[in-house]
This record gives C-alpha cells, structure tokens and sequence, in this order.
C-alpha cells in the first residue's frame, strides 16, 4: 500500500479487511461484481449581498454505496455510518439483486494508477475565511465600478474537497482528491426607470490558487456587461433560420443535442435517437466531437471515473462517423468494449451513469468572421444558461441570454432571453461551417440526469447551423 | 399545538436538536436554528420484463443556523458521530465571528409561532413500513404489463416503470422558543413508453402518479395507459407554422408557465431589485379568471404544512384574486431588508377559482388551435418578464385535437401572457400541489417553420 493510498484508509477510518468483508457479503448471493464507493466531502460557501460579506455555509457529506450487479441488473443501498456492521448491512442489502452462487472477495487489491490532472499548489483550508472574503469584496467593488447604472451585487464564494475510495470484487482499488472552486457574481442595473439582470459564473478543479486577480476582475466585468447589454436588446424574431453559435459555451448544443444520446445506458436501452447510428456517418467531414475527461484544471475532468476507472479523451464523432458511445461498466460489458471512464455519480447516494465530463467540437477550417459574413438574416448566439433534451425523439432546446442579429452578413441589433429549439441529428447533419477560433469554457456548468448533478464543461469553436427554430416573438 | 402522540414519537429527534441548539450556545452562539432530519425509502426501476435497479436510501442529516455576535453562518452533515458534531460545532462558530455582520439576521419574534392550527393534516401513512420487496416488483411488472396488453401493433422499442416509497420525519428548534416535529411519507409510480418511428426517432411518452396514501394513488392501468397515449400521439409529430394561436395547455404543463409568473413575488427577488412585480401589490397582473389560493391545512396534501421554514404558523391566504395581486412571499430575512412586516415566504397547495369545463371541452370550445402537454427547457427573465419555452403537442381542429406537432416554441411576456388567459379547466391534477387546470390563452406566438 502507498503511502497515499493509506491516508485515504485513515481519511474513512477502514482497513483492507473491512473492504473485503462488506465485498464477500456484497457477493454472498452471486452477481458479476460488486464495489464499495467511499466519498467524503467538505464544501464552504461564502456571499456577499448589499456590499457586506455576511453568510457562509459550511457542509460535510460522508458515506458508502455499495453496488451488486448482475447483467443490467443493479442492487444499491448506502450507509451513512462506516462502522463494519453498517457497511455489511447495506452490502446484504446491495446483494438481494443477485440470485446464484456465492462469489469471492479479493485476495488482494491493485491500485489503479492515477494521473495528476488537477495538482493543488494551495489547498482550500490552508486559506482562512479571512483571507477568502477580500476576494467578494474586490468582486463587489470592481462590478459597481464597472458601470454606474449597476444597482445591485451578489457575490458567491464556493469551494469543495472531495475524496473518493473506490474498491470492487475484482480488487481493483482506486483513490481521487478532487477539488472545486467556484466564483459566481450576479449583477442588477437601473437605467431610466428599467432594470436587467444578468450573472457570470467561474470555476474549476484547482486549490485556492484558482482565485486570482485576473480571475475575479474578469468574472465582474463580464457580469456587468452583459447585464448593461440587455438594455439596448429586445427578443429575437419568431421562425426557423440560421444560427450562428459563438466559440465557446455555445457547447451547450453538442451537451443537450447530441451529447445525452450518446451516453450508452441510453442506448443499450435502444431509447435513444442514436441507437442504431454507431459506425454512421451522422455529420458532416468539418465535425469532430470529443468527451475529454483529461483536460489540466478543468470542471468536467477526472483522474478516475466514479467506478474506479481511469478517465479518458473519448472521441464520439470523428471527421462526421459516430465512433463511440459513452460508457459505465454495465455498457461497457453490453457493448463488448473497455470503459471510457464516464460512469459518473453525483454523491455515494448514487449509482453511477454515462456522464459528459468536457464535451466539446474540434476546430475547423472556417475563419469566424467568414461565417457571419455567409448569413442573410439570422441569430448569433453569445451566451447561454440552459438547456435540455428528450433523448429518444431527439428534441433539445437551450437557451440563448445574449445575442445578436445578423444582417446581410453584419452583427446589427442585441438580443437576449431566446430559446431555440430543434431535433438532435437534424441540427447536427446542418452544421455545415465549423471555425478555426476554438474556445473552452470556464463556467461552472451543472449536468442533471435521473435527479443526480454532476459538474461538467464544454468547448466549441464558432459554427453554423444553417437553420432551426428560433423561439422569439414576431411583431403584431 | 402538535398532538401528544406526536410529542411522543418526536421526542428522540426534537431532544437531539434541542442538544445541538445548547451546544451552538455553549460555544458562543447568541441564538441558533436546528434541523435534524432522517429518511428510508426504496425504488424499484422495471424495464422490459425484469428489475433494472432497486436502491434502497436511508439517510440523516442536522443543520444548524448560527446566530453569534451579530454574524449568522450556516452549517450542514450527516457525520453525526457527537465528536464531529462537536468539532465542526466549534469551527462554524469560529468562522461566523470572521464575517461582516449583519444586522437583519436574527431568530424571527417569537409571537410568529404562535397560533399553530390544530388540524391533524394526515402526511403519514403507516402502511409504508409494511411494503414489501415482492410488492413493489410486481407493482413495477403489473405497470410494464398494462402498456403492454391491447397495445396491438404499436412500435414498442421499451417499457420502464418505477415504483417508490419513503418515510421522513424532522425535528426543527430554534433556541428562542420554536418547536416543531413532523413525519410523512410519499408514495410514486411511473411509467415510460418508448416507440420507434420509421424515421429513427424514439418518442418516449410517460405518466406517474404520487401521493401521501398509498390507497390514493391513481390505478397502474391509468397511468399506464396515458404513458402509452402520449407516445402513441407522438407518432408521426410534425412541425408547426410560425404564428399566433389560441393554446390550450393540459394541467401537467401548467405548472411551469405559472411559476415563471409567481416568481418575482418572493423578497428575494423584490429586495435584489429583480422583480418584474416591484409595486405591483393590489394591482391587476392577470386576467380577471386567474384566482388562486394557498391552502396549507390540506389533509393528505403534497405541499402541506402547520409552519413554514421562518417557524411562523401557517395559514390560507389568497395570492392572486380575480387577477389582482394580493400578496408577495416576503421571509423574515427579507422583510427585515425591506423594513416591512413579513408576510411567509412559503406557499403549499394551491386552489384556484376553476372553471366547468375540463380539457375536452375547452378544445371544442377553443376550435381552432394549439394544444401543448409537455414544456421542454427554456427559461424566463424575472425582473423582465421574457419568457421562451420549448414545447408540444397537438394541433386543434373543428374542436378536436388533430396531428401532434413537435419542436414548437411559445414565447412572449409571462405578465401580458396571463392577461390573455380567457379560460380554465376545471381539471387539476390530483398528483401535484400546484392546483393547476387545463388553460386557454388567446394570441400566443408560436415559433415552428
């Protein structure tokens, strides 16, 4: 045993002995494995409100899940007490899914090997409260003084620490650190009479060093623009047409159109509008869409899935052929492939899916300023706050806060607060201009499946999809 | 007061609460707020002839507001173990005495509490304990089944069904006088069909039911076979004309357009300046048919409740009557922002002024139009009131619901929206404490090709 894998013991207070007995009850009636997901996290959240620095929340969530799984079958229960009673308690319970002979716990572990892809240069608690509530003052001051119609500041401080032990009856053994840190700031302006409101949200998988002055000057600045930018913008037009998706959070289209019917539980069901598209070519030679779990620092990425399982650069759709699904375990052995390293949960509470992790499109070959130019009439969409899917119809809709019109090739009137709503594979076959500006986004973005979250990001270059349905309002 | 039995089976949990409560004074703490709270349930998910996953929860949790020098601070676990509640007692109250105070934080007048409705509301069905496994399989497979028979030739790529059941109870104390404790209980089924059209695309329709009672639950054959319905109607879904229409939106869509609506009411909003409804009180914000209720005494209702989350004792009050608008939703946190008297910021189960008609005949009425049964994504603008929602359905024709319609969007301003409202149902959903009816709107802007 490292000396890192024992302080990860000595964090849930459990030896090699209590693994393998909570795993040989968890096997007592069979099952093709069964695994034990220890987590324990630690999270502070700080806010400002009318200037003053003056709530925090502090929260601890400690646990085990214990998993028994038999073909697609699965048995779940946690405990919440990590006492060798409880924890075999709820391995019993885990293991009423199972039917057969009694299975056997590991003789011994082998540690998955883990790379470092978010180092923490300073760790959360080495950094008091007081040295962490300057960074929401500075935030406050920077976005009043940004522009003098901004009326009202929130500011929000959030970072966690979680540690996971994961271990299964195959004694594959793996340990994770991972870290969040988050800024969000939301702004409100006053101009003649009129208000707007808009935020801006920051984060990553970093220590303390991820709040810098950089970081926190940019994330007020932002904020305030675009709330600013809301005055002079009306909703968009009413009717299918051209849109054009800016570098960036504009991944959100690949996330809800085609991002959830790639994930493999949906597709071992056959629910999904992909199911039978793998190996077909599904988009045109300009598009390459990646799940990276790989990517230094990022939101979306990962050392080890939730399964114990490394987390990979997984390429969905290479140069328009759907290539690969995303995979957990249970899809995995369905499909007779390796795990991708996307089975994912988002506490010990829960069994673990086919999650995104950083979803992004490669670059393409079109200078950015030449896809606008090619529009007549049609929407540029700046930035976004949600989105969703119906996996097996393939409809998705996400929403554009910001924008503008485009006009014989011109960026004319600001819009903002418009849905846009379209079929999956359609939108996808008419992204027909894919930009050399390849950008990743840095906000904190949430992914919900089955009532779990889990943080993810998303990357895109500039594109065009040349028509969908834009949900604005028509004069009259 | 809550009633003795009650006191009785509460004691255990209110006595731990009421020790956290010394503790958070022993470390320093001027006044502090307790929720200690513990839960069991199991779900059982079916999916073509066999068990998916059965998950069995049982959790705790306590929190703990902290009120220390004129700094408020809030805490939560589930490491209950007394030496980490202890320690982390201790950090929280270290680390509350290093903010910027706040003047308006405080534990709410203890007069507030007073008046507590004595009404036994019913939220506990003890037969919870006494499901079994088997049960709830043969529940999930008697679901899947029903879809399945007289479903004839219908494309059917898969069925899954969910079966759930939990038991809770909470103890809340807050150290100037507040007790609480309650227990409850929620019982679901659900139901997805998932078909497959020619062209490749899989509409998935789906229904589920949910209740305090299990005996009130709505019979597995009529959820199963609204699931299969609302697949089957999908077939063939086309797209919509861009255009204005009268809409008629089913009771379990409703829901979302009126919560767009109400949420500028709450303190939060108004105090941060981002209400739409900013001095709109006792003003016409809706159609004159718009009149709802907040009933929180409703036996065996999903929302209900004897106190809110500030610890005041609850009562019916009208939100909207006759269109106008009767009250915000101001907390005891806000309204001392605001520097007026809170009104609560919570509300439980609605009750509108419904009208005679239920769907159909509102379709017949309407004669030609859109009918919308499912929202998809989309969001709203509180402080604007720009709203722009996904959606589907069916389009109406000779007052009949005619060819389902698809990747349709309905946009506008939720308050000029709810102006437009020229009918209601008289139609609520049983399964969800928004109260909501079937509604027609007049002159909604649709977005399709």
């Amino acid at each position: 045993m490292s000396h890192v894998g024992l302080q990860y013991f000595a964090q849930f207070g459990v030896d090699e002995g209590l693994l393998r007995a909570a795993l040989e009850r968890a096997m007592s009636r069979g099952g093709d494995f069964a695994e034990l997901y220890f987590e324990h996290r630690v999270s502070t959240d700080i806010g400002l409100e009318d200037g003053a620095v003056n709530r925090a929340f502090m929260g601890v969530s400690l646990g085990v899940g214990v998993r028994v799984v038999q073909g697609d079958q699965t048995g779940y229960a946690y405990t919440e007490e990590l006492t060798r009673d409880r924890v075999c308690d709820a391995a019993a319970t885990a293991a009423l899914i199972a039917s057969g002979q009694p299975g056997q716990a590991p003789v011994a572990f082998h540690v998955t090997p883990r790379p470092d892809r978010y180092p923490i240069a300073r760790p959360f608690d080495d950094a008091g409260i007081a040295e962490k509530m300057p960074l929401l003052t500075q935030a406050n001051a920077l976005a009043f003084a940004a522009d003098p119609s901004v009326c009202k500041v929130r500011v929000g401080y959030g970072d966690s620490d979680t540690h996971v032990l994961i271990a299964d009856s195959d004694g594959r053994l793996a340990f994770d650190h991972q870290p969040m840190a988050r800024l969000t700031l939301g702004a409100t302006a006053e101009r003649g009479g009129r208000r707007e409101s808009n935020n801006h949200n920051l984060a990553g998988r970093e220590g303390f060093e991820f709040f810098t002055p950089a970081r926190v000057e940019s994330l007020a600045r932002k904020a305030v623009e675009r709330t600013v930018f809301c005055f002079d913008a009306t909703t968009a037009p009413a009717g299918e047409m051209p849109v054009v998706l800016a570098a960036g959070s504009a991944g959100i289209l690949l996330h809800e159109a085609i991002g959830h019917g790639m994930e493999a539980d949906f597709n071992r069901k056959g629910v999904s509008v992909y199911s039978d598209k793998l190996g077909k070519r599904i988009a045109s030679d300009e598009v390459t869409i990646v799940d990276d779990a790989t990517q230094a620092k990022a939101r979306g990425s990962i050392n080890v899935d939730d399964e114990g399982f490394e987390g990979q650069r997984t390429v969905l759709v290479e140069r328009g052929t759907l290539v690969s699904y995303m995979h957990d375990r249970i899809s995995a052995k369905h499909y007779g492939v390796a795990p991708t390293g996307n089975g994912r949960r988002q506490s010990f509470r829960d069994v673990p899916l086919p999650r995104m992790r950083n979803t992004y499109m490669t670059a393409g070959s079109v200078p950015p300023e030449d896809i606008i130019r090619s529009v007549k009439y049609g929407v540029y969409a700046a930035s976004f706050t949600n989105g969703q899917v119906m996996i097996g119809a393939g409809d998705y809709t996400f929403y554009i806060k910001t924008g503008w019109m485009i006009e014989d090739g011109k960026l004319t009137r600001p819009i903002k607060d418009t849905n846009i709503i379209g079929n999956g594979p359609q939108s996808l076959e008419r992204v027909d201009m894919v930009g050399t500006d390849f950008e990743f986004d840095e906000g904190g973005w949430t992914c919900g499946k089955d009532g779990q979250s889990v943080p993810v990001s998303l990357g895109m270059p500039t594109v065009r999809v040349s028509a969908v349905t834009v949900g604005g309002v028509n004069p009259g | 007061m809550a009633k003795i039995e009650q006191g009785q089976k509460g004691a255990q949990l209110l006595e731990l609460a009421h020790e956290a409560g010394r503790k958070a004074r022993a470390l320093g703490a001027d006044e502090a707020r307790v929720a200690i709270s513990r839960a069991r349930g199991v779900e059982v998910e079916w999916r073509d002839g066999q068990v998916e996953r059965v998950q069995e929860r049982t959790r705790r949790g306590l929190s703990v507001e902290l009120f220390v020098d004129g700094r408020y601070a809030a805490m939560s676990t589930n490491d209950l173990r007394p030496e980490a509640v202890d320690r982390f007692l201790a950090e929280a109250v270290a680390m509350t005495r290093l903010l910027e105070p706040d003047p308006h934080r405080c534990l709410p007048d203890p007069a507030r509490y007073a008046g507590r409705a004595d009404v036994d509301l019913q939220l506990c069905d003890a037969s919870q304990a006494e499901v079994t496994s088997d049960a709830r399989r043969a529940l999930a497979a008697e679901l899947e089944a029903r879809v399945r028979e007289g479903a004839g030739d219908l494309p059917i790529v898969s069925v899954s069904s969910g079966v759930d059941d939990d038991w809770g109870e909470s103890a809340r104390i807050h150290t100037n006088g507040f007790e609480g404790w309650r227990e409850g209980t929620h019982f679901s089924r659900s139901v997805q069909v998932t078909l497959k059209e020619p062209d490749g695309r899989r509409p998935m329709g789906w229904s589920y039911t949910v209740r305090r009672f299990q005996a009130d639950l709505d019979a597995p054959e009529k959820i199963a076979l609204e699931a299969r319905e609302r697949a089957r109607l999908q077939l063939g879904a086309g797209k919509l004309s861009t255009g204005r229409y009268t809409v008629v939106v089913d009771p379990k869509a409703t829901p979302r357009l009126l919560g767009a609506f109400l949420a500028p009411i709450s303190g939060a909003a108004l105090q941060q300046k981002r209400s739409l409804w900013d001095g709109k009180l006792g003003a016409q914000i809706a159609s004159k048919l718009l009149t709802i209720h907040d009933d929180p005494w409703r036996v065996r209702g999903l929302g209900s409740a004897l106190w809110d989350g500030d610890g005041f004792a609850t009562r019916p009050r009208p939100i909207i009557e006759a269109g106008v608008l009767s009250t915000y939703l101001i907390d005891d946190y806000y309204a001392r922002k605001m520097g007026v008297a809170p009104t609560g910021g919570s509300t439980h189960n609605f009750v509108w002024a419904y009208g005679d008609r239920a769907l159909s005949g509102l379709v017949a009425d309407v004669g030609e139009g859109v009918y919308i049964d499912r929202f998809l994504g989309g969001n709203s603008n509180e402080t604007t009131g720009e709203l722009s929602l996904g959606c589907a359905g069916r389009v109406i024709r000779g007052g009949q619901l005619a060819e389902p319609v698809t990747e349709v969007n309905l946009a506008g301003h939720f308050g000029a929206l709810w102006e437009a409202l020229v009918a209601v149902g008289n139609d609520p959903d049983p399964n969800s404490s928004s109260g909501a009816p079937s509604c027609v709107f007049e002159g909604v802007q649709l977005s399709g090709v």
